[in-house]
């Protein structure tokens, strides 16, 4: 690194601290009856794919004067019969991934996508609307139950309530076509997700999510991640399968194993 | 060593990658490739944009290549304009990595033009297991 280069990473982490110790102090915005208002279009992560480097740098250094990871997860703790079957998943380099079929990611997969996504808060109701896949979430948080007549779905049911200034939202219902988080990473129709919003400065949520699978875990599997508001950024469309040219490539691959397979070692 | 286990963790269980669908099983992380041609055609559709250049050997023969990139909600992103940024005839230079499967196809991670711009086009690689 040059040292005007190096010069330029110190000042934007100085700013960025600056920044990061005047938003704790920052009343975080609430809505009329009191509750942590979490609308606005948001995103996960510190991806410079998205933000661009300069941005990312900046968010990543908020994250570490914010004294919380910005990230963190633990390896899944599957019984081994299915830890073998995610393995096998890897050795084929996630060619069976359900979203290279533009099917919908599932919870919490269509949140930790680095694509942008909006919350929308009304006193009984947080909907949040994914820009991946057109994905759209309604969470009632008037106290209702989850529906006795669910039928497996790829994003499941949600419902909210607020634990002091967290949104909690309890997730069930789920069919078992989606993945987690990253290759491989299955699950049945047992899934039960619980997602915990807690809005901890006006520009960041700490996403907290539990799953539990009693088929496939051993015990649940916790993650954190947070996540960004987006000033100035909106929701675009993305229609995944107007031109999914990835489904003949794979069709092709899928015809010979040892063109993509992780050799054995 | 607990620091490294944690560490190795963290990369196998990273942040979402915003790569390509299942890019590892598709690409070879392995065989980049630097390729400069003339802009064919330029696909900018869902779920990635598709272009094509006709590269020329040393010998004079031409072979169309197609490169694929990031859906146009990505591409907006950074900083793309559709008919604009790239247009048919345009001198291009991509880099990228080749496909698996098929001869001639890349994923394009960098396009730049002879005027000095650049632009991001695609996703880094991945070599899977993610």
């Amino acid at each position: 690194m040059t040292p005007t280069a190096r010069s330029l990473v110190i000042a934007l982490a100085f700013f960025s601290c600056a920044i990061s110790a005047q938003q704790r102090s920052t009343p975080i915005p609430r809505t009329a009856d009191g509750k942590p208002d979490l609308s606005g279009v948001w995103v996960a992560g510190t991806q410079p794919l998205l933000l661009g480097e300069q941005e990312s740098a900046r968010l990543r250094a908020a994250d570490a004067a914010a004294g919380r990871p910005a990230f963190r997860r633990e390896p899944p703790p599957y019984k081994p019969e299915f830890e073998a079957k995610r393995l096998e998943f890897v050795a084929r380099r996630g060619v069976d991934d359900p979203m290279a079929r533009c099917l919908l990611s599932g919870v919490p997969r269509v949140t930790t996508r680095p694509l942008p996504f909006q919350i929308v808060q009304t006193k009984d109701l947080v909907v949040i609307l994914y820009e991946a896949h057109h994905a759209f979430r309604i969470i009632p948080t008037d106290g209702r139950p989850h529906p006795d007549d669910l039928e497996p779905s790829y994003l499941g049911d949600s419902i909210g309530r607020w634990d002091g200034d967290t949104l909690v939202v309890d997730v069930v219902g789920f069919n078992e076509k989606t993945w987690l988080a990253g290759t491989g990473t299955i699950h049945s129709e047992q899934l039960h997700v619980v997602e915990r919003y807690t809005r901890d400065t006006p520009e960041s949520i700490v996403y907290e999510v539990t799953i539990e699978d009693p088929v496939v875990f051993t015990r649940p599997w916790r993650q954190q991640e947070i996540l960004h508001l987006r000033p100035g950024e909106r929701i675009r469309e993305y229609e995944c399968i107007e031109n999914n040219q990835d489904l003949q490539r794979i069709e092709k691959l899928l015809q010979n194993e040892s063109i993509f397979r992780v050799p054995p070692k | 060593m607990k620091t490294l286990i944690a560490a190795v963790a963290v990369v196998a269980f990273g942040p979402g990658a915003l790569a390509h669908h299942s890019f590892a099983a598709q690409y070879d992380s392995t065989r980049p490739i630097t390729l400069t041609g003339t802009v064919a055609k330029v696909d900018w559709t869902n779920p990635h944009m598709h272009f094509y250049v006709d590269v020329k050997d040393d010998k004079g023969r031409v072979t169309q290549w197609t490169f694929e990139g990031y859906p146009p909600n990505m591409l907006v992103r950074q900083g793309w304009k559709r008919d604009v940024s790239m247009k048919v005839g345009d001198t291009v230079t991509v880099s990228g990595w080749q496909a698996r499967a098929e001869a001639n196809t890349a994923a394009a991670r960098e396009v730049s033009w002879p005027d000095g711009r650049k632009l991001a086009s695609g996703p880094p690689a991945t070599i899977g297991g993610q």
